[in-house]
């Protein structure tokens, strides 16, 4: 590290890091990403009493290979209506907007590796990070917006709109289900408040029921809250309202087919996971677990079985839930989701005002 | 003087300067509204990492959240949903406004220029480095909740008024919500010769009563009852 930067400089050292280190994270993310579809396919295999995909490789343990290799080699079709540019621009939104977020992740707290010193475990430590994940989020719209627009055909002009409308609605409640935290910790450094998760007492220090700690307050409705929301947010079972296949065929990416709809598939894993991820980080304690002070490259392995906690959360309820009508969704989101939300912001804004004076 | 390589945050002024501009240029150029709104984003997504170099970064979190998150998305609807048209190149209408934007222009590349002249005796925004919280969250919530606290919580019933403007607008066709009892024995109806009610865009509230009374004598929509939002059901 120090040989590097006295060749090109302190900057551009730190920008190469940063740049390999990105590129490790994608590779890394997707291909836990190509493993989660698979568990999902052996999961509700499980679930509906059938054995899943099982023929490539020791208990299917190839078949994402196999199926990347299928995406790459179909036909690509464009409908010779479509608005072209736009058709393309689409799915290459989705999966950017879906990757981004991950490099502000705190998977692990401070290591030491020869010839690199101490530097903690992520990718990108910055001031205003949870406003980046919203942010990135917002933008994400677009993908399926688009996608539904350019491809010129009811079906997915209906799937997108949903989707559009979906994501716009629980936005607001995923960002305010977040605030309580925001409020106890008094930082948007998402590596801060893994920190602060930490110290004497263990388990009981994480956000989602500290109170023991002084000035926590517990964030239990604001979890449940986040979680809902962030279901409805990466349009998983039972909020899948926009590729309702009985209704709409396959929602916004009806149209599309090989890579560009491996795309779409990709950007909705890799949304599952960075939602995890944030809900790990915000509620769970990040990396924090028991022996962290001790050897502290045990933190990736309790930050990732949080992480898989709630993966297989998501494919239980896609096993197990009936999907919601459409109506339905607006009005849990808009009149119940919402208000519960802000309730808990006004409780946990109370009750750190009296704790802290 | 100048080293094989740029700094980091010069190329980055460049990379995203040179990004605004032409997707601002796009923006103008294009005949495609729905072009012309993406082209609009991608100008507030790199006007966002501008303000990241010069060491804003809660301005340009804000900046993608509410413009290219919020704002941009609804303007996307509306394209979409009324599928606008390409424009019609039309032949130049107001003319004698070239010269007055030509001398604009050279307003502004003067003020540039003289600015540039200046050289590094001026302040530049760059120059506010770590040493100041100007940007910061903590210190704009501060500034926000502390002495800037009346301007803001006047914004913030400007934008209530504007929200409950809108909402006035647009229900004033749909007049079925609005029949309350006090309204629906108002005034005459207004029938066509086939005993419709006309109801056309940009009609009063008048002829919506009337269309909602119309509606009632003929079983189309439910008699009003005195708790307000109960046909909502």
């Amino acid at each position: 590290m120090d040989w590097l930067s006295n060749q090109i400089g302190a900057d551009w050292a730190r920008a190469l890091a940063q740049f390999v280190g990105i590129n490790v994270g994608f590779v890394v993310v997707l291909m836990i990403v190509a493993y989660t579809v698979l568990a999902e396919r052996r999961v509700l295999g499980f679930i509906q009493g059938r054995l899943g995909p099982n023929r490539v490789g020791p208990g299917g343990m190839f078949q994402p290979f196999a199926d990347l290799l299928k995406f790459i080699f179909k036909e690509e079709i464009t409908p010779s209506a479509s608005t072209r540019f736009v058709y393309f621009l689409a799915p290459i939104i989705a999966i950017t907007a879906a990757l981004m977020p991950i490099i502000v992740y705190p998977f692990g707290p401070e290591v030491w590796l020869p010839f690199l010193g101490t530097f903690p475990l992520v990718i990108a430590r910055f001031d205003i990070a949870l406003l980046y994940v919203l942010g990135i989020t917002s933008v994400g719209v677009y993908g399926v917006a688009l996608a539904g627009w350019s491809s010129n055909s009811k079906y997915s002009l209906m799937g997108g709109l949903r989707a559009a409308s979906q994501m716009i609605s629980y936005e607001l409640s995923l960002g305010l289900s977040l605030v309580g935290v925001v409020l106890m910790s008094g930082t948007l450094n998402l590596y801060d408040i893994v920190v602060q998760q930490g110290g004497g007492g263990g388990v009981l220090n994480w956000n989602i029921w500290s109170f023991w700690k002084a000035g926590t307050c517990p964030q239990i409705i604001g979890f449940i809250t986040y979680l809902i929301s962030a279901i409805a947010e990466t349009n998983r079972v039972p909020f899948d309202l926009p590729e309702a296949e009985t209704e709409l065929v396959a929602g916004f990416h009806t149209e599309y087919s090989a890579l560009k709809f491996a795309l779409f598939f990709m950007a909705e894993y890799v949304n599952m996971f960075t939602v995890s991820m944030l809900a790990t980080t915000l509620f769970l304690g990040g990396w924090q677990g028991p022996f962290v002070d001790v050897f502290p490259w045990i933190g990736i392995v309790w930050f990732l079985l949080k992480v898989v906690f709630f993966l297989f959360l998501y494919i239980w309820l896609r096993g197990t839930l009936p999907r919601f009508r459409f109506d339905q969704l607006m009005n849990f989101g808009w009149k119940f989701l919402l208000p519960v939300a802000i309730i808990n912001v006004i409780l946990t804004a109370t009750v750190l005002y009296f704790r802290w004076s | 003087m100048f080293n094989l390589l740029p700094s980091v945050p010069q190329l980055l002024f460049v990379l995203f300067g040179a990004m605004a501009l032409g997707c601002a240029v796009a923006m103008v150029a294009q005949r495609n509204p729905l072009y012309s709104a993406i082209s609009l984003v991608g100008v507030f997504v790199s006007l966002a990492c501008l303000y990241l170099t010069l060491q804003a970064p809660f301005i340009a979190a804000i900046q993608v959240i509410v413009y290219a998150g919020a704002i941009m998305v609804l303007v996307v609807f509306v394209i979409m949903l009324l599928n606008v048209e390409e424009e019609v190149r039309r032949p130049l209408r107001l003319t004698y406004l070239i010269p007055v934007g030509v001398l604009l222009a050279a307003v502004l590349v003067g003020e540039a220029a003289f600015m540039l002249s200046l050289g590094s005796s001026a302040p530049t925004p760059a120059q506010t480095t770590s040493g100041s919280d100007v940007g910061l969250t903590a210190s704009i919530g501060t500034g926000m909740f502390t002495k800037y606290l009346l301007p803001f919580e006047v914004t913030s019933v400007l934008i209530l008024m504007a929200l409950v403007g809108a909402i006035t607008l647009a229900r004033q066709g749909r007049t079925p919500l609005f029949a309350a009892p006090g309204n629906v024995d108002e005034e005459p109806a207004v029938l066509t010769a086939g005993g419709d009610v006309a109801i056309k865009p940009g009609d009063t509230a008048a002829t919506g009563r009337a269309y909602a009374r119309e509606q009632i004598r003929s079983g189309d929509a439910a008699a009003p009852s005195t708790s307000a939002g109960e046909e909502e059901r």
